[in-house]
């Protein structure tokens, strides 16, 4: 899985530029031992952004509960226990059934629970539901996970113990990472198992059972002995509080949130390479005038077409074969491409966004509409709307590293890259220069397409058909990580090939533009290696941390103009 | 080494010696093999081109290459050193280095004796470099393949390769096709693992077993009439199954033909990969009888990267009926049992959510299941125009055989749940109500699984974390290969 890890200031700011248009200025720490100088986020269920969760996942920031959400969480908590006493009377003078209150789950909806009950039912639940398999969620993913579900739950319409989300809140100041396994989910009643090995570590009503695993100070440890450790005291579910916990597709869409900041970033980077791959083939910058694209305005074609004139502002190589007159699509329709790519992205993001600060909880307890009954049985947990966004987003992706891959080829090929020795294949370096990188990359993008297909598109009926179309959103949201990373190794391959290219055209005499100089001066240094896997994972490095993208942009301080 | 080696002769290595040695075989190159080896690269340094490599690089790059193939060995590897993502397993690396001797192995590629004695040596050394896993598109130069030499023959190694040997090591897609053999090699695991699956359900939906008896007089496949007698083999002597009932659902129906298919479809593989295995997947080609050192693609990987799609399908069609099976299973409705096997349904969920996990791992699979084959993405300046993906077919294929069996793992856990109620007697009327009937016996193959799996899963009777259940089933099934021990070992 894509891993998460680092500090990515640069990726922050981006996704503040882009998707909340507000910028300030963020200190983060680099690694875990230094001062944290951020604010605490104050949860609510209404204001966390992209920023948050990416601060609070990958750089530890900081939460308490908001004590306007606690008041709200307290109020419907408080009918809540009333219905599970059995004080909640219906039409017929009897206690009222609220689903998964008291009653069975999915379709056990039939059955009723006696009161003495209710709290074997919550755990019962979170033991049942503990079914995942694979592979374990990255310390990001989980905690973004955590962060997300303690954020759905202090909307105050689920009617759970406060405690659940406070623990939560502690065990992510403290860094008590479960272990989530990632497989397993179908993204509707939300991602039960996922959570439910969340739960695991939570809840303990006092009988002997599994408590899950989880890391604390890097050591993994059985999830009672971490929460003793952390001196967070776990939880003795009440009624709803299983539900509560499990309902609602947190990791599909702390999966995609990661990866929208990432593939965010990863765009701009997509544009520089494109910049030093243009001025390495000596391309023409007419396609990219700021006139041509008012006349088919995409808001993301624009951008990158604006952001393509600046990086190569003052370049002595774009249009400096008279005559050329116009491009391969590779470098021409790039802002066709990667605008597209732009608005993929956007479209996605807008979606994660609302999930962000979502109920995802059956049944909601909604205690402004008139009584006696406040529980509204709806199905807020389902994954579609985040499926369907990561569907679109791993299909974005895919499609800029297919882009960046048909440059490289032209980079490499002797006959289509204006004069720059076949396969890149330096003058005093024998061996094959950049031939293999290319088949690299060719078997990323490949890998990618198949990656695609969509798995919005599939369902299989679940729980005695109760639940009949499921989302499949988290295999979604993986499959896009996955695609990610395989983008991001694909562009990091044409980053290497442009540059081994621009070191012959500098050897020429040209200048490169504002913002291709600045990239070369930072990843010309790290092509010195003994084989290309090693440049690559260089490269990879300066991506991830978010190096490249801020010294591109200090350079060329219109980009942030053009980003937003 | 106290075990006689597995030798390498170029026309001989199975599927099955290849995974013993990735478990710790020690292999040996055979004499006649070393005889052939030696002539062939004697004649190829007397008469072959005087610098083969050097040619190679010039006409690839479109240039001519200055030095001579000395100096170019390294830098050839090295430059090929262009993978990424996870390192391989050691398992497979030990693999790799195993079958690419065995290429050598088979004299038509020029290279001394002494190339091979390395490669052995470090499989009998248990040395396994970093290979990473990803960026090969099964044709021609391979990444894997350099990435290994690399951590070979540059470092403390006494033999110093030719330009022509340096091709040959890498010059080969048979990274696609070790995969394809650790992939084939799991697929019949989970071929029985189906077939047990299978029976279980029927005993426990009290299944018709006249669609069974009726296939091979059908005789519409042989496949499937093979995987009909095996179900009635473990059905036999059982009184929960009968003839003559209503006809069951399909995935029921026709599990024969579908699992009797999918072998087919591992049959097809095996042969290919078996095939492979022993074929010079090489380039240039040193023929010593004909004189002759020839341009050819045998490199090309579509043949393993064909049946490595088909698999895949294969593969993802068994988990999707098993999950349909399962889904049966855990529906009071459909099974006649408690729902979601467990007595006071409501208060426990029992293994509700096992079925979610199936679907969940089902629907990866279709992803997974997209032929990779089918893309081909131009390579080295119109040179390598189509490639084959080869490696990434592999690769899909050894993901789904994860899933397949987590899910065909699920089916035999909801199985025993079942049989647990068939035993003892436990049914449920269309009113819900629980009652007591005569126990049923079970046939003695079943009993045989149901044993097994309650060896490594207990019985279901009050809410508890199904994680560890699914994790015990999924390695107990994962067990494969000559080490497994005889207390571990699966009865199918």
């Amino acid at each position: 899985m894509c891993a998460w890890y680092g500090d990515c200031v640069e990726s922050s700011h981006a996704i503040r530029r882009l998707f909340v248009g507000v910028v300030t200025p963020l200190t983060l720490r680099v690694g875990r031992q230094h001062e944290v100088t951020l604010e605490q986020i104050s949860l609510d269920g209404a204001s966390l952004d992209f920023t948050d969760v990416w601060d609070v996942a990958v750089n530890h920031r900081q939460l308490s509960l908001c004590p306007v959400a606690r008041e709200k969480m307290a109020r419907s908590r408080a009918w809540v226990l009333q219905a599970a006493a059995g004080e909640v009377i219906d039409e017929n003078g009897d206690a009222m059934p609220v689903y998964g209150v008291n009653t069975g789950y999915g379709s056990l909806a039939r059955v009723r629970i006696p009161k003495e009950q209710i709290t074997q039912l919550s755990m019962n639940l979170i033991r049942s539901h503990a079914a995942g398999v694979g592979e374990v969620a990255t310390e990001a993913v989980t905690r973004a996970t955590m962060l997300l579900r303690a954020n759905a739950l202090a909307k105050g319409s689920s009617g759970c113990n406060i405690e659940i989300v406070t623990t939560l809140i502690a065990m992510l100041n403290a860094g008590v990472t479960p272990e989530i396994p990632l497989q397993g989910s179908v993204g509707s009643s939300g991602d039960l198992a996922p959570l439910s090995h969340l739960g695991l570590v939570v809840f303990d009503d006092g009988t002997p059972g599994d408590s899950g695993w989880a890391s604390f100070n890097g050591t993994r440890l059985k999830g009672d002995v971490a929460m003793q450790k952390a001196g967070i005291p776990r939880i003795v579910p009440g009624p709803k509080d299983g539900l509560a916990m499990t309902n609602g597709a947190q990791l599909t869409t702390a999966i995609t949130a990661l990866t929208v900041v990432e593939g965010a970033a990863l765009v701009l980077t997509a544009e520089i390479a494109t910049a030093l791959s243009v001025e390495a083939l000596k391309g023409v910058s007419r396609a990219f005038h700021p006139a041509v694209h008012v006349l088919r305005p995409y808001p993301g074609a624009q951008q990158t077409a604006s952001n393509l004139c600046a990086l190569m502002v003052g370049s002595t190589l774009v249009d400096s074969i008279p005559e050329k007159v116009q491009d391969a699509y590779s470098l021409r329709c790039t802002p066709m491409v990667l605008g597209a790519v732009r608005d993929g992205l956007k479209f996605g993001a807008s979606q994660v966004a609302v999930e962000l600060n979502a109920a995802t909880d059956n049944p909601l307890i909604l205690m402004d509409e008139p009584g006696p009954n406040h529980a509204f049985s709806a199905g807020l947990f389902h994954g579609e709307a985040v499926g369907l966004a990561a569907d679109h987003i791993k299909l974005v992706l895919s499609e800029a590293a297919a882009l960046s891959e048909r440059r490289l080829y032209r980079l490499t090929t002797g006959s289509l890259s204006a004069l720059l020795p076949p396969l890149l294949v330096g003058v005093d370096q024998p061996g094959m220069g950049m031939m293999v990188p290319q088949t690299t990359a060719a078997a990323l993008v490949s890998e990618n397409r198949s990656l695609c297909w969509p798995s919005s598109a599939d369902s299989i009926p679940t729980c005695e058909d109760q639940e009949d179309l499921v989302a499949m959103s988290t295999t979604a949201a993986r499959r896009a990580a996955e695609v990610l990373k395989n983008s991001r190794q694909v562009i990091a391959i044409e980053l290497m090939a442009a540059v081994t290219a621009l070191r012959v055209r500098c050897d020429e005499g040209h200048t490169l533009g504002a913002g291709s100089a600045a990239a070369y001066a930072l990843l010309s240094p790290l092509t010195d290696a003994r084989t290309p896997s090693e440049v690559l994972s260089r490269i990879d490095a300066v991506i991830v941390s978010g190096a490249l993208n801020k010294c591109v942009r200090e350079a060329v301080p219109v980009l942030e103009v053009a980003d937003v | 080494m106290s075990k006689s080696p597995i030798v390498l002769t170029g026309a001989s290595l199975t599927i099955d010696a290849l995974m013993r040695v990735a478990h710790g075989a020690p292999i040996a190159l055979g004499e006649e093999a070393r005889t052939e080896m030696q002539r062939s690269s004697q004649w190829l340094s007397e008469h072959g081109p005087a610098s083969i490599l050097a040619q190679k690089m010039g006409w690839l790059s479109g240039s001519e290459v200055g030095a001579d193939d000395d100096a170019l060995v390294v830098p050839f590897i090295q430059s090929h050193c262009a993978g990424v993502g996870k390192p391989l397993s050691d398992l497979v690396v030990r693999a790799l280095i195993a079958a690419r001797a065995n290429v050598l192995a088979t004299g038509l590629t020029g290279c001394r004796p002494a190339v091979a004695d390395v490669l052995i040596r470090a499989v009998n050394e248990n040395r396994t470099p970093v290979v990473p896993s990803q960026g090969s598109v099964g044709a021609a130069g391979s990444a894997a393949l350099a990435h290994m030499v690399d951590g070979l023959f540059f470092d403390d190694c006494d033999v110093v390769l030719r330009g022509s040997e340096a091709l040959a090591l890498i010059n080969g897609s048979t990274l696609a096709t070790v995969l394809g053999a650790f992939a084939v090699h799991r697929s019949h695991r989970c071929l029985n693992m189906a077939i047990a699956a299978t029976a279980l359900t029927m005993e426990v939906v009290r299944a018709d077993t006249a669609a069974l008896s009726i296939q091979p007089m059908g005789a519409r496949s042989d496949a499937a009439e093979a995987v009909a007698m095996a179900l009635l083999d473990q059905l036999s002597g059982s009184t929960m199954v009968a003839q003559g009932r209503r006809p069951d659902p399909f995935s029921i129906r026709c599990a024969p033909a579908v699992i009797g298919t999918a072998r087919s479809a591992v049959s097809a593989a095996e042969a290919v990969i078996r095939k492979d295995l022993n074929a010079a997947n090489v380039n240039p080609l040193v023929r010593v009888d004909a004189q002759r050192v020839d341009e050819v693609g045998n490199f090309h990987g579509a043949e393993v990267a064909f049946v490595m799609d088909a698999l895949k399908i294969a593969l993802t069609t068994l988990a999707s009926m098993s999950e349909r099976r399962t889904f049966r299973l855990t529906y009071g409705q459909l099974s006649g049992l408690p729902s979601f096997l467990v007595r006071g349904t409501g208060l426990n969920s029992g293994l509700m959510i096992a079925q979610y996990t199936a679907a969940s791992l089902v629907s990866e699979c279709k992803v997974l299941s997209h032929p990779a084959s089918v893309d081909a993405i131009p390579t080295v300046q119109h040179q390598e125009d189509h490639v084959s993906m080869a490696p990434i077919a592999a690769r899909g294929a050894l993901r789904i055989l994860d899933a397949l069996s987590e899910v065909l793992s699920i089916e035999l856990i909801c199985g025993a749940q079942g049989l647990d109620f068939r035993l003892e007697g436990t049914a449920v009327e269309d009113d819900g109500v629980v009652h007591t009937v005569a126990p049923l016996t079970a046939g003695k193959g079943t009993m045989v699984s149901y044993r097994f799996v309650r060896g490594v899963v207990a019985r279901w009777v009050e809410d508890r974390a199904l994680m560890p259940d699914l994790h015990a089933m999924a390695e107990a099934a994962r067990v494969c290969g000559p080490s497994e021990s005889p207390k571990n070992a699966l009865p199918w």
